[in-house]
């Protein structure tokens, strides 16, 4: 869920104006026919003045409407597509790890190209081959007049020449691995393009060059800030050590969101939510550990168990509808979907002393550990 | 005769500038296929030299906003 959030805000925020500088010569074509007759229309009222197509602006709404659905359309089958394709590969939770790794490599790659870090940076793009961008070219020149058909053709085709912002996402849409969340993927990041698209066509506004320039840093640096949050995330699913909030946390521990639990003594927490944790993990021996899922991850995110013993983990949800039901331990090749109401038990072999296991959501946005020291 | 002709061009800012830059095919009588790259930052034209002269591609392609550093 929040990574279709994500996908709308980035399409708001940068998507609309940097794909519109890709696309919107198609756009420009598909509004010619639109411009023509009104011009024409024009024309025959009264001479040649330019300015006479300036009332017919309101004509415009529909081309780019339907230029602009196309395209969503387009774009949700193109996620659909991307996360079928990413199913396909149905992969273990350490697989998706490097795959989510290799996206946010990808991504950070883009981002330094639209810096202009260096020339070698332009590796990281895909380039449609010359044949397609003849025949786009081609047919958005020789498009019909048939009015609404050829910005619905042209939106549609806008998908052949993504911008450096969407590519990144469709890069995204792959490592889902699922083509409804893929098609939801596209669909948010493209309907969050539209509004830009939709403003500037219409009130035909040009940026200026200047101003571009700068606009293009803005969503270089948003495309390197969601690069770091991929790899981040697939260093999180791959369970290593080193990811910024384990990193931060050994920096900066936080004791409120840490519960000691699996022997006697009761955990000190701070956590109001942690209560039936607390409760919950003072029995069993000290056998027992619990862990509450919400929305936003799991709490306590670092739990204390006994070693060299078994040990078992209690997943408590309560109406959770966010990845963090989707529970992974890597190292133990653990993957469970946990009911959004509900518990579930999961059995931990013995280990020995100073043993950390690292458990996440399938997606690696949310993240703990399990440390085996009491 | 058909020759062909390589530039070096500035100021490509994204891959699909050199789908604009194609478009050259279409504005100059002679030219008979335009190949442009991103990410070699240059432009391939093949062009029939009765009709057309390097000078002239070269001032198309600034006339499209673009920089010709110098020809390869």
């Amino acid at each position: 869920m929040n990574n279709i959030l994500i996908a709308f805000v980035t399409g708001l925020t940068s998507g609309g104006l940097s794909c519109l500088a890709v696309q919107g010569g198609l756009l420009a074509s598909s509004l010619e026919n639109q411009i023509e007759k009104d011009f024409q229309n024009a024309g025959q009222r009264k001479g040649r003045n330019k300015k006479n197509i300036k009332p017919s602006r309101s004509k415009l709404a529909l081309p780019i409407l339907v230029f602009l659905i196309a395209k969503l359309l387009a774009y949700s089958i193109l996620g659909f597509l991307l996360g079928l394709v990413g199913q396909a590969f149905q992969l273990s939770p350490i697989a998706r790890a490097f795959l989510q790794i290799g996206i946010g490599i990808f991504m950070l790659g883009s981002a330094l190209r639209m810096l202009n870090v260096h020339p070698i940076f332009r590796i990281f793009v895909f380039e449609p081959p010359t044949f397609l961008r003849r025949f786009i070219r081609k047919t958005s020149k020789e498009a019909d007049n048939s009015t609404l058909v050829t910005p619905a053709f042209l939106g549609f085709m806008t998908v052949l020449i993504p911008c450096g912002v969407a590519q990144a996402m469709m890069a995204v849409a792959l490592g889902t691995g699922d083509p409804i969340q893929g098609a939801a993927l596209m669909f948010a990041f493209t309907l969050g393009t539209s509004p830009v698209f939709f403003a500037v066509s219409y009130f035909a506004t040009q940026l200026g060059q200047k101003l571009e320039k700068y606009f293009m840093r803005f969503v270089a640096i948003v495309v390197l800030v969601l690069a770091l949050v991929t790899i981040n995330s697939g260093l999180t699913l791959a369970g290593s050590p080193y990811t910024f909030s384990r990193l931060a946390n050994s920096v900066f521990p936080k004791p409120q969101n840490v519960a000691a639990v699996a022997t006697d003594q009761v955990a000190q927490s701070t956590e109001p939510f942690t209560d039936e944790t607390i409760t919950g993990s003072s029995d069993s021996e000290g056998r027992l550990l619990t862990i509450n899922v919400q929305n936003s991850g799991y709490y306590p995110n670092e739990v204390h168990a006994k070693a060299g013993i078994p040990v078992t983990l209690k997943l408590i949800t309560d109406n959770v509808q966010s990845c963090s039901r989707a529970f992974i331990i890597p190292s133990l090749g653990v993957q469970q979907i946990l009911d959004e109401t509900g518990q579930a038990m999961i059995q931990i072999p013995a280990q020995i002393s100073g043993t950390q296991i690292y458990f996440s959501c399938s997606m690696g946005m949310y993240g703990g550990t399990i440390i085996f020291d009491l | 005769m058909i020759k062909q002709i390589t530039l070096k061009i500035n100021g490509m800012e994204c891959p699909n500038c050199a789908m604009i830059l194609e478009g050259i095919e279409d504005k100059l009588k002679g030219v008979k296929s335009a190949e442009a790259s991103y990410r070699k930052t240059q432009l391939i034209v093949e062009y029939e030299e009765s009709l057309l002269s390097k000078d002239q591609i070269k001032a198309e392609v600034k006339r499209m906003g673009y920089e010709v550093a110098d020809g390869i």
